[in-house]
């Protein structure tokens, strides 16, 4: 297979839509700001920042735009592989894609590639400032590493991802489940509520969540405890890997049960 | 060589349910097929005409591995429909509704690239492939290298997804009412291309239309379809002599004189209209009518009548797609 020039393919198309529209090319920048923005009001109209230093034992504003930007690159690569689908389906594609003979799984694995780089350029105008902001120079080096985890931990979900879609969309009106979906895997990933601090059954279904080891090393990194964080990292690729043949097989299973439903052509 | 499309006995039911109440639902079963059989050889271009709901659409898709046959067997460039849809889709290339089915915001040859990078072309085939596609269907001229898919009218959009279906240089080609809302010339374009690549290139093409005179002038055979069965197939010069309207002499003559006894003088049936300036429009009904044709109009002249037109008139298609569509329309 050609996997280079599915990949290019695959920048061009999002790159297309992103930046030929002008209100997407906006939102993708002013979106973690915003986003950070807002969890900060609340945070500060619920709590003190010395409450939450003692709480969590990092600064707030810090931890707050770190936050911002793993949900958004981890849910960036679960909604990618989601909402494709459907949007296929859509715009009409979805059976050119289904008749074509390209391997459907690294199709999917690369389908949230093109606007994670994107995510992970705004990291370096949301994280870094920040962190230069409160560590100084060596802030730049914390905000590379926290960026190139975070990059990581958003790859580390996509045959997770691949897996829920596949069988999400087998279902009538799959985006009605997805909606449950989203804000669900929103908060078990740990990214604003630490994963110490969950319910015993919220903790141990996020361990099944690749990224959830990946965010949480992240916050050991903030606190300065990185004993573990090899482990924690080798763990999420590990889940990511196991997923794989998961993957495979929910979009078989799609794909089977579209076909036998007949794909949409008009 | 064996087949390029080889259909068996091809059944297909839509199940559709409908909810009648909270709790209570019936599901409704449409016979979308019943069991058809035809084949479709390398280098010809076979026509699926039939009318609204006969079932076109659902062979394709059968074909085009998109949706799965209730019973039967369905044979694409030697593999199996069902059992083998990976190795079916190495080797079509369809088109399907000319509307949808492609990205907004690329460009045509953006579109294009997308799509040979889905079929698998390396960089450099693709290229050439695409600029070769873009001149072949006049794309270059509409714009398409730099226009957005959305500016697209729909002439543009055919031609691409002819482009799309053509990207792979596939053996066999599905193509589901490639001509719809095409204006003459561009219909006349997608016509001609789908004569050479089957005559040319030795392509099998499996064609659906609801444009009789273009049936005519691209397939090489025609399969009528109606309510899901096969309801007549063959050459449209076949099936054309298989239905029983009889052929006609349509003669138009200017003068005076007792135009039905000279006919009756002939010995056949026929029908006279008088129209505006002493001209007579006759028609006559003949089994063999090349026969009498000529004694016809010699009759005439020698009777002091000035000959205005005089033909023989076949059946058209249409009158063949309406006679084995009857009851349906
Ligand atoms: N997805 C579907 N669910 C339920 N019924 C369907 C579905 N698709 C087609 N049908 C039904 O199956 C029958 C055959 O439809 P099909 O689309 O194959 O017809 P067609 O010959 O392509 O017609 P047209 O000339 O209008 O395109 C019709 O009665 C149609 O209503
Ligand atoms: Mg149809």
């Amino acid at each position: 297979m050609n996997i280079p020039n599915l990949i290019e393919a695959e920048f061009k198309l999002v790159y297309g839509e992103i930046f030929r529209r002008r209100s997407a090319l906006v939102s993708m920048i002013i979106y973690p700001y915003l986003f950070a923005g807002f969890t900060l009001f609340f945070g500060y109209t619920i709590g003190s920042p010395g409450l939450f230093m003692e709480r969590v034992g990092v600064e707030p504003v810090v931890f707050m735009i770190t936050a911002s930007n793993m949900v958004m690159s981890i849910i960036n690569t679960v909604d990618d592989v989601l909402w494709r689908p459907l949007h296929d389906a859509y715009v009409g594609t979805l059976p050119y894609i289904i008749a074509s003979p390209i391997n459907k799984l690294e199709l999917f694995i690369i389908i949230p590639v093109p606007r994670l780089l994107l995510l992970l350029i705004t990291g370096f105008t949301s994280i870094v400032p920040i962190y230069v902001l409160h560590y100084g120079l060596n802030g730049v080096v914390l905000a590379l590493t926290v960026i190139s985890l975070t990059t990581f931990g958003a790859l580390t979900m996509s045959t997770l991802g691949i897996i829920i879609a596949g069988l999400v969309h087998t279902v009538g009106e799959s985006w009605r489940i997805l909606n449950v979906v989203r804000p669900l895997l929103m908060i078990l990933v740990g990214a604003y509520f630490p994963r110490a601090l969950m319910p015993f059954a919220a903790y141990i279904t996020s361990m099944f969540i690749p990224s959830s080891h990946v965010v949480e090393s992240i916050h050991r990194i903030l606190l300065g405890d990185i004993g573990d964080v090899y482990l924690l990292l080798a763990l999420a690729a590990t889940l990511a890997l196991v997923y794989a043949p998961g993957g495979s097989r929910s979009l078989l299973y799609w794909e089977k049960k579209k076909v036998s439903e007949g794909v949409k052509t008009s | 060589m064996s087949s390029a499309i080889i259909v068996r006995n091809l059944a297909k039911r839509y199940r559709v349910k409908k909810r009648i109440s909270l709790l209570r639902s019936h599901t409704e079963v449409i016979e979308a097929l019943r069991g058809i059989d035809f084949t479709v050889n390398y280098g010809e271009v076979v026509g699926l005409l039939g009318p609204n709901g006969a079932g076109k659409t659902t062979t394709i898709k059968i074909l085009a591995t998109l949706l799965l046959p209730d019973s039967g067997e369905a044979y694409v460039a030697g593999y199996n429909v069902i059992k083998n849809a990976g190795e079916v889709r190495k080797r079509i290339g369809i088109m399907l509704t000319v509307e949808k089915g492609f990205y907004g915001k690329l460009t045509g040859r953006e579109n294009l690239e997308y799509f040979a990078a889905l079929y698998g072309l390396d960089r450099v085939r693709s290229k050439d492939r695409i600029d070769y596609l873009i001149r072949l269907l006049e794309l270059d001229k509409l714009g398409a290298d730099y226009k957005l898919l959305e500016e697209f009218s729909l002439g543009m959009k055919a031609r691409l997804s002819l482009a799309r279906a053509l990207l792979s240089d596939a053996p066999v080609l599905l193509l589901d009412e490639p001509t719809l809302g095409l204006d003459p010339p561009s219909a006349r374009r997608i016509r001609e291309l789908v004569r050479d690549l089957a005559h040319k290139e030795g392509k099998a093409v499996l064609y659906t239309t609801h444009n009789m005179f273009e049936a005519e002038l691209v397939c090489d055979r025609i399969l009528l379809i109606n309510k899901g069965m096969i309801a007549a197939w063959g050459t449209p010069q076949e099936l054309k002599m298989r239905i029983p309207k009889l052929r006609v002499i349509a003669i138009n003559i200017k003068g005076e004189g007792r135009v039905d006894r000279i006919l009756e003088s002939l010995g056949v049936k026929y029908e006279i209209k008088s129209e505006e300036n002493s001209i007579n429009s006759i028609r006559i009904h003949a089994e063999r009518p090349e026969d009498v044709f000529n004694d016809v109009v010699r009759k005439f002249i020698a009777s002091g009548f000035e000959i205005v037109s005089a033909r023989i008139e076949e059946p058209t298609l249409e009158d063949v797609f309406i006679y084995f569509s009857e009851g349906s329309l």
